[in-house]
């Protein structure tokens, strides 16, 4: 039985704002001017956050997880496959999962097929293929018309599976992307081809383009507790309304973590970042300051039907996760837990139970926070936290889906 | 507002608000406007509605018009627009076009000029200017500190203060029937305004003189959202434009200042004043810039009241140049004479970095 999967994630940061960038900026995404990008302290840094996730396949964490951003402070990655690429030639156990490289920003995705093939050779077969569709901000710096994103997004992907499985050349009579020679080389080294991941927040579209095709979903919202478990019973519902089996490893889930020695510790060594992170890297995002972009009239890519689903409950003018007050407002969106082994253990350990989810993607480095408090994080979870939750994990994944070894060999979909 | 709605060749429905008497007056809407941010008339619509049929249709998408994901670009919106028509039975229309639908009403007029009488733009996109960028109506329409418009509304409005922008755009949510419509009529411009970008086809300004009706401009004198450097194109490039500037007015012209936008529709297209607007034959450059002159402030008072007919046949009697032969030198001298007609005092506009 296999126990809970920890990934080690790292969105790279740009560390080096001002003090004054809340007051001064509207948003840390497309607008927010370059001049602030420091030619001379930046150097090293990409090295350093290639270091970090080097350490943690070290610490042994069972994979590494990379994701895609543009003309924005909360991730320098616009390519993540550049990282994926160092990756390659530095790891040689951990999985490398880009989550996602964006579909829609390619002229054509079988560039993400080939790059994607080459990564899964390179690591002889530790890719795990996302595709995301982008969100929002690509509105803006890459112009990408909203509502077909989607509609090219699923198409890209069901090329890219063609692409890997079925023998080239062939012709994809596709709307967005018809193409007369589809022969990708080099072929990905997983059979039939690397896991594909899709992200998604909680909307029943995307959990159904996933199960029908079997997939797997990846959880982006950063709120946990009870809407996490809403939202595995939802899709568990879906993928066996088409004829697949639900397991636990079907989902995956994006959280924070800072240990430390002790819970007054971990609160005063992370202070600082975390709330460089909050205000800085969430703003145009996760903040009601200032102006969202990946949500809302200006990005309309989700169906009118979502917008008015949305529009009729929501409260625009709530807080949101960046806005947070203080340590107890914090804690009440579930998103960043930190404290002594101890106590992110039974967190995390409530949250696994809760949600029965069993891909546990982990962000360690927040914002600025200074290397060597990112891997002291990273070390206290791998040798204090880890253990714990991989035993008892598998005695409850064992308990609760007994046949989990078949289902994982099962076809992910009704033949 | 009386909608109703009719079917296209496949099925696919498309509202029609429709109201007054009289002789039938296309109105192709934009962003500020019925179908958009506004899900009822508004009084400029109930104005011209006392001397027109005025037929109002949903761009696909808006309104109860059904979205249709075939739409990529404007040439797919022509096409479903001929079809409009058709099922309308309007095999010839004078046209309004306001904001982008503006944009599709030029688009229209240059493909299928025997489709549109004369043409009416305001405040109208779909023209790259080289300089001029067209606002970034995405950006603004996302609130601000989660609940704010200021920053649309003074995209859009002369005062971003003023109630009538705080009418159509109000601060925290509004009702949800209009942040509905809202979200729809983004929905069609994010569907074309990218494809070509951005809310402009760069090939349209060349195939303006293709529309051989008279064409009326009228713009915000501090539009910002279509700078009215578009509209000095737009009248560059037809054969037969008049711009006429309206004052206290930004690209909402049709919302901040409905009374002189109807009463130059009315005087445009009403037969009752013909003589006042037969300004559209350019002869000479000196002429043309006396009429246009004269066209930005006293539109009743242009120089030759001559028909546009008689006088082409006219300069055909004489064996004189034609029109299309004399636009070279005519075009550099307007060309040269060309300034702002009042360039505006640049408000602040609040910049996106601070």
């Amino acid at each position: 039985m296999r126990p809970v999967q920890l990934f080690c994630w790292h969105f790279m940061a740009y560390p080096y704002l001002p003090p004054d960038f809340d007051e001064k900026y509207e948003s840390g995404w497309v607008t927010v001017p370059n001049t602030l990008w420091d030619r001379d302290k930046t150097q090293g840094l990409f090295q350093e956050y290639i270091d970090q996730l080097v350490y943690g396949e070290e610490l042994g964490f069972d994979g590494l997880v990379l994701n895609e951003h543009h003309q924005n402070i909360y991730g320098l990655m616009p390519s993540p496959n550049i990282i994926a690429a160092a990756l390659t030639q530095r790891t040689s156990k951990a999985k490398i999962c880009v989550l996602g490289s964006l579909l829609p920003l390619f002229m054509n995705p079988l560039r993400v097929a080939e790059e994607y093939a080459m990564i899964d050779s390179m690591t002889n077969g530790r890719l795990i293929a996302g595709f995301a569709v982008g969100g929002g901000p690509e509105a803006y710096n890459y112009d990408v018309p909203q509502p077909q994103a989607r509609t090219a997004y699923w198409e890209g992907i069901d090329l890219i599976r063609r692409a890997w499985t079925e023998d080239g050349p062939f012709r994809h009579e596709g709307r967005h992307y018809p193409l007369r020679y589809v022969n990708v080389w080099p072929k990905p080294r997983q059979l039939p081809h690397p896991p594909i991941w899709i992200p998604g927040a909680l909307s029943i579209e995307t959990m159904e383009e996933v199960a029908k095709r079997g997939f797997d979903y990846f959880l982006s919202s950063r709120a946990h507790g009870a809407a996490t478990r809403q939202a595995a019973q939802r899709f568990a519902g879906i993928i066996k309304s088409y004829g697949g089996r639900f397991h636990p490893f079907r989902m995956g889930i994006l959280l924070s973590v800072y240990v430390s020695e002790t819970d007054e510790q971990a609160k005063a060594e992370a202070r600082e970042s975390i709330w460089y992170w909050l205000r800085f890297c969430l703003k145009g995002h996760l903040r009601r300051e200032g102006r969202t972009l990946t949500f809302g009239p200006g990005v309309p890519s989700t169906s009118v039907r979502s917008w008015e689903a949305y529009v009729k409950n929501a409260d625009p003018g709530a807080k949101m996760l960046g806005d947070v007050a203080d340590w107890d407002e914090l804690d009440q969106w579930g998103s960043i837990t930190y404290g002594s082994p101890k106590t992110v253990r039974e967190k995390l350990w409530k949250l696994i139970e809760q949600a029965g989810v069993g891909n546990l993607m982990i962000q360690f480095h927040f914002g600025n926070m200074k290397p060597e408090l990112a891997r002291k994080s990273m070390r206290l979870f791998a040798t204090e936290v880890a253990p714990y939750l991989r035993r008892d994990s598998v005695e409850l994944f064992s308990r609760e889906y007994p046949d989990m070894n078949e289902a994982m060999t099962a076809p992910a979909v009704a033949a | 507002m009386n909608t109703r709605i009719i079917e296209l060749t496949g099925g696919r429905k498309v509202a029609i608000a429709e109201a007054g008497q009289g002789a039938p007056l296309l109105y192709l809407h934009g962003f500020a406007d019925v179908h958009g941010a506004s899900v009822e008339w508004l009084p400029m619509h109930e104005e011209l509605a006392r001397t027109f049929r005025l037929i109002a249709p949903a761009h696909p998408g808006c309104a109860g018009s059904d979205e249709n994901e075939a739409i990529d670009s404007i040439d797919d919106v022509e096409f479903h627009l001929l079809e409009v028509l058709d099922a309308l039975g309007l095999a010839k229309a004078d046209v309004v076009g306001n904001c982008f639908g503006g944009w599709l009403a030029a688009e229209l007029a240059v493909r299928n000029p025997d489709r549109v009488n004369r043409l009416v733009l305001t405040g109208a996109s779909g023209l790259f200017v080289p300089g001029e960028p067209i606002g970034d109506l995405f950006w603004e329409v996302q609130a601000q500190n989660g609940v704010e418009y200021q920053g649309l509304r003074s995209l859009l409005f002369t005062d971003g203060n003023a109630d009538v922008a705080r009418a159509l755009f109000p601060d925290g949510r509004s009702v949800v029937e209009r942040e509905i419509s809202r979200y729809k009529v983004m929905r069609y411009a994010s569907r074309v305004g990218f494809k070509p970008p951005y809310f402009y086809n760069r090939n349209l300004r060349d195939r303006l003189h293709r529309f051989p009706g008279e064409v009326l401009l009228l713009w915000g004198e501090f539009d910002r959202m279509v700078p009215l450097a578009h509209a000095r194109a737009y009248e560059q490039g037809f054969k037969r434009a008049r711009l006429q500037v309206v004052p206290d007015a930004a690209h909402a012209l049709t919302v901040e200042q409905p009374d002189p936008v109807v009463a130059a529709i009315r005087a445009f297209l009403t037969p009752a004043t013909i003589g006042a607007h037969r300004v559209f034959e350019r002869t000479s450059g000196a002429r043309a810039k006396s009429a246009r002159k004269g066209a930005a402030r006293h539109p009743t008072r242009e120089p030759h009241a001559k028909p546009a007919r008689a006088k082409r046949a006219a300069d055909a009697s004489r064996g004189g140049v034609t029109r299309e032969a004399k636009r070279p030198a005519k075009r550099l001298t307007t060309r040269a004479t060309k300034r702002p007609l009042k360039r505006p005092a640049k408000r602040p506009v609040k910049k996106r970095g601070r």
